[in-house]
């Protein structure tokens, strides 16, 4: 059959083919990556020294760069490079020199690699441009060296009741999810020397105090212990931009308020414009920085001076209100007592002014019964003090006898000249004791 | 025998498939070329094709390029009759070595995948090999904005290949400084690009050795006119604004204090609102020693006005005491009724708007309010000394007067030596 004979002679050539191909690879350098490895007979399943005692796989990280912080998300996102490295007999390939053969990174995929993963980790990648920033590099002794380059956000737990004069203590922590101890055993390759940074890695608003690196053991009451490996790092906040955002801007409002003890308590529209102004920008202030604050149960540093000083300033409202009360008081007794002793009495035309807000010119002998028509008040009043200013002066002796309401007026003016010792005085006293104790 | 002749057919003809073509079969992907002997050298060359966003906050910028990688991989060579490259579906590199070039400092990548993925392979019959991709890449850049928003950036974006080092892969620039180009359109909204340009450099990490990195470096100016239009401008003109309060009557003590009070508060606004777009630094920012001294001056505008009222109170009740030694019927101060009723009166007090003058005045009173009125007008030391002997509250009205008087010359002088010095510092 010609059929049969053709199949025939085509199978003893292609089997040739075939032999003479298998031959010339072998012959050729280089060798083909996974007949070096001898990967087929790799079992990626399982892990070196399977059944025996645990692998160590030691672990190097370099931190490329700490990305950001986020106090209302209470967490950080860091970039590294991690290294792991194991010995893996299965991997060990001839060589006459010592030298270590990289590989792709496609390559992890057809051996055993640990699994290793950060606990507390909320995203992470490994990135990928061009390709997977994968190394794999393997000693003619089967020591294997496997880095990464990963980005990772992590939980981190913040203590905000010193902000922002706070030290956040933050840690990434690396374990391996399958294998626990009596299968794995992560350790730091070069003790506290294993963890490096690059040398510009620095954050904007924080001070990276240190980093040291620490192991523990982490037990899992379904799965075992664990080794856990810990990259510890502190950073200090800078205060800075909070003085000038917000410590700043409220001592200036407090200041701001005391300048009303200074304004002639006649000017009632001015004072209490003044006043409830720089309340309404305290409380804009307190606004803008709760606003970037995630919300806590208990109070912060930065809210215990906002309010306080929120304190001051209204409180500079309530003390220009007690004086202009006690005036109308005061005003009231005096008219009062007038009355009582029946006969005119002259008070000061400030008084009267302040009492029914005509202008006298001198000073006047008022009336208990008092007319809108300030004219009338007038001519009255005129009518009453043509005798000349000197019975004015007998008549304020007169009705100055018994008369404590003139003092109390007086100290109306005593009420603001206290103010204008004791907000200030006691303002700098709690700064001092604010600032003493926080920093 | 026609089967082998299909055989034979496959093997003389060129038009096979890729695979046999590139005997992508026995290219172990892997393994780079030359592998155990001397390192390949890998030229790249960028094409940028726009800088899609600066970050202040992040700190970052976001760039998309075309990347193109060449070398020579001896195991692809074909032979042909033309010289003529050929080009094949990008998919192919999944099943031949390329270089692992990755981003140092990059945030986030991707190679854009809209249709497909955008890669392009094309092979020379030598074996030569060109490997393009379009990359978005967001890679960190250290800011200094100490100078803010007057400053420049310098960022850069940084190539290296991830496992090979010095002695395995050697990256370069293909054409020196020739290999960065840029579309011709390319532009920022807030930033001026000054130049971009190449540099390379080698790397060391401690534990995997050194590797080959390349640089495109670029320098940002920023534009100032945002700022001018939305920081600079408000601020100048809420200083100015509280400077009319030097130039209405001191009597008006509830128009004086609420023009300065306003002014602080939008002072203050202002300020919180050019910090909300920015990072939290630990120094000064230009901008902020402008807004900050623009908020020092508005602020002692109020100060300024509480020492003309104080001085003023006190001066008031001066007089009222040298009045109570002194027995005349003098006028009362103009000033006094101002700050009573808040209407603004003539320098005679008996003259006041909305009040009628009555008749029952004494003539010896009016007699002498006039001469009080004419003293006060000639402000005459003569006078002064004829009917106020010894008294210093006139003087002291005279220097409220002057207090507010020099304040409109000092306050407006300082605010504009400060602005000569401070654009002349930093532009």
């Amino acid at each position: 059959n010609p059929e049969v004979s053709y199949f025939f002679f085509f199978f003893k050539h292609s089997k040739r083919e075939i032999k003479m191909r298998k031959l010339d690879s072998t012959k050729l350098r280089p060798l083909k990556s996974e007949q070096l490895l001898r990967i087929e007979d790799h079992d990626f399943a399982l892990r070196p020294g399977f059944g025996g005692s645990p692998i160590p796989v030691g672990i190097d990280v370099q931190v490329e760069s700490i990305d950001s912080i986020s106090e209302v998300d209470m967490d950080f996102t860091m970039t590294l490079y991690l290294r792991h490295y194991w010995k893996d007999e299965r991997l060990s390939f001839r060589s006459n020199k010592n030298r270590s053969m990289t590989f792709d990174g496609r390559l992890i995929k057809k051996i055993w690699v640990p699994d290793v993963f950060f606990v507390h980790s909320k995203r992470s990648f490994i990135h990928d441009t061009t390709v997977e920033n994968i190394m794999l590099r393997v000693y003619p002794d089967g020591n294997v060296l496997f880095s990464l380059r990963i980005t990772v956000s992590a939980m981190c737990f913040m203590d905000f009741s010193r902000f922002p004069l706070d030290t956040q203590n933050c840690s990434l922590e690396l374990e391996s999810y399958a294998y626990n101890e009596d299968d794995l055993m992560l350790y730091w390759k070069h003790g506290n020397k294993s963890l490096s940074t690059d040398e510009h890695i620095s954050l904007s608003q924080f001070f990276i105090e240190e980093f040291s690196a620490s192991s523990g053991l982490a037990f899992y009451s379904s799965t075992g212990w664990y080794n856990r490996l810990f990259i510890n790092f502190a950073l200090r906040r800078h205060i800075f931009f909070f003085v000038l955002q917000s410590y700043f801007p409220a001592m200036l409002m407090v200041m701001l308020s005391w300048v009303s003890f200074w304004i002639d308590r006649r000017a009632v529209p001015a004072r209490v414009s003044l006043g409830i102004t720089t309340v309404l920008t305290m409380s804009t202030i307190m606004t803008g920085v709760s606003a970037s604050m995630p919300q806590v149960s208990y109070i912060k540093a930065v809210d215990v001076y906002l309010w306080i000083s929120f304190l001051f300033v209204f409180l500079s409202v309530i003390e220009y209100a007690a004086v202009n009360y006690l005036t109308t008081v005061e005003e009231r007794k005096q008219l009062k007592k007038r009355g009582k002793a029946s006969g005119t009495y002259s008070i000061d035309a400030v008084q009267a002014m302040a009492f029914d807000g005509c202008f006298h010119d001198t000073d006047v002998d008022m009336d208990l019964s008092f007319s809108d028509r300030c004219e009338e008040n007038e001519t009255r009043a005129r009518a009453a003090s043509i005798p000349n200013v000197d019975t004015t002066r007998m008549k304020r002796k007169r009705s100055l006898k018994g008369n404590v309401g003139r003092i109390i007026l007086q100290n109306n003016h005593v009420i603001d000249t206290y103010s204008r010792i004791i907000f200030p005085s006691v303002y700098i006293v709690f700064n001092f004791f604010y600032w003493g104790l926080y920093i | 025998s026609h089967i082998y002749k299909k055989n034979h057919d496959i093997t003389k003809t060129w038009k096979g498939k890729s695979e046999q073509l590139l005997r992508v079969d026995d290219h172990d992907f892997t393994m780079r070329p030359a592998f155990g002997g001397p390192a390949i050298p890998v030229g790249v060359d960028v094409q940028v094709e726009s800088l899609d966003s600066i970050s202040e906050v992040d700190m970052d910028f976001t760039m998309t390029l075309y990347l193109r990688h060449y070398w020579k991989d001896e195991r692809l060579s074909f032979p042909s009759t033309t010289n003529k490259s050929m080009t094949f579906d990008g998919r192919l590199v999944k099943k031949i070595w390329v270089p692992d070039v990755f981003f140092v400092h990059s945030k986030r990548s991707f190679i854009h995948d809209t249709t497909t993925d955008n890669i392009m392979l094309r092979v020379f019959p030598d074996g030569h090999v060109l490997y393009s991709m379009r990359v978005t890449v967001t890679a960190m850049c250290n800011m200094d904005f100490s100078r803010f928003p007057l400053d420049s950036q310098t960022c850069s974006l940084e190539l290296e290949s991830y496992a090979y080092t010095d002695e395995d892969l050697m990256l370069y620039w293909k054409n020196g400084n020739e290999s960065l180009k840029t579309d011709e359109k390319i532009s920022l909204s807030q930033f001026l690009i000054q130049k971009f340009h190449t540099t390379s450099r080698l790397a060391f990490y401690s534990s995997t050795g050194w590797y080959n990195r390349l640089y495109i470096n670029f320098t940002l100016r920023r534009h100032i006119f945002f700022f001018l239009l939305q920081t600079y401008f408000p601020a100048t003109l809420m200083v100015m604004l509280s400077w009319v309060s030097f130039w209405i009557d001191r009597r008006a003590v509830p128009a004086r204090v609420s023009l300065g009070i306003t002014t602080v508060l939008t002072m203050s606004t202002i300020i919180t609102g050019v910090n909300a777009s920015m990072p939290r630094v630990s120094y000064i920012k230009a901008v902020d020693i402008y807004l900050w001294v623009s908020f020092v001056f508005v602020f002692l505008s109020v100060l300024e006005y509480a020492a003309v009222n104080y001085l003023t109170t006190v001066q008031e009740r001066k007089e009222r005491k040298l009045r109570e030694r002194f027995p005349c019927t003098c006028g009362i101060p103009h000033s006094k009724t101002m700050m009573l009723d808040g209407n603004y009166s003539e320098s005679d007090a008996n003259s006041l708007a909305g009040y009628t003058r009555n008749q029952m005045v004494p003539e010896e009173e009016k007699q002498e309010k006039v001469v009080v009125h004419l003293t006060m007008s000639n402000e005459s030391n003569s006078s002064r000394k004829r009917g106020l002997k010894g008294h210093v509250g006139l003087r002291i009205i005279q220097n409220t007067h002057a207090i507010d008087k020099y304040s409109r010359l000092i306050f407006p002088g300082t605010y504009i030596f400060f602005n000569l010095i401070y654009w002349s510092v930093f532009s």
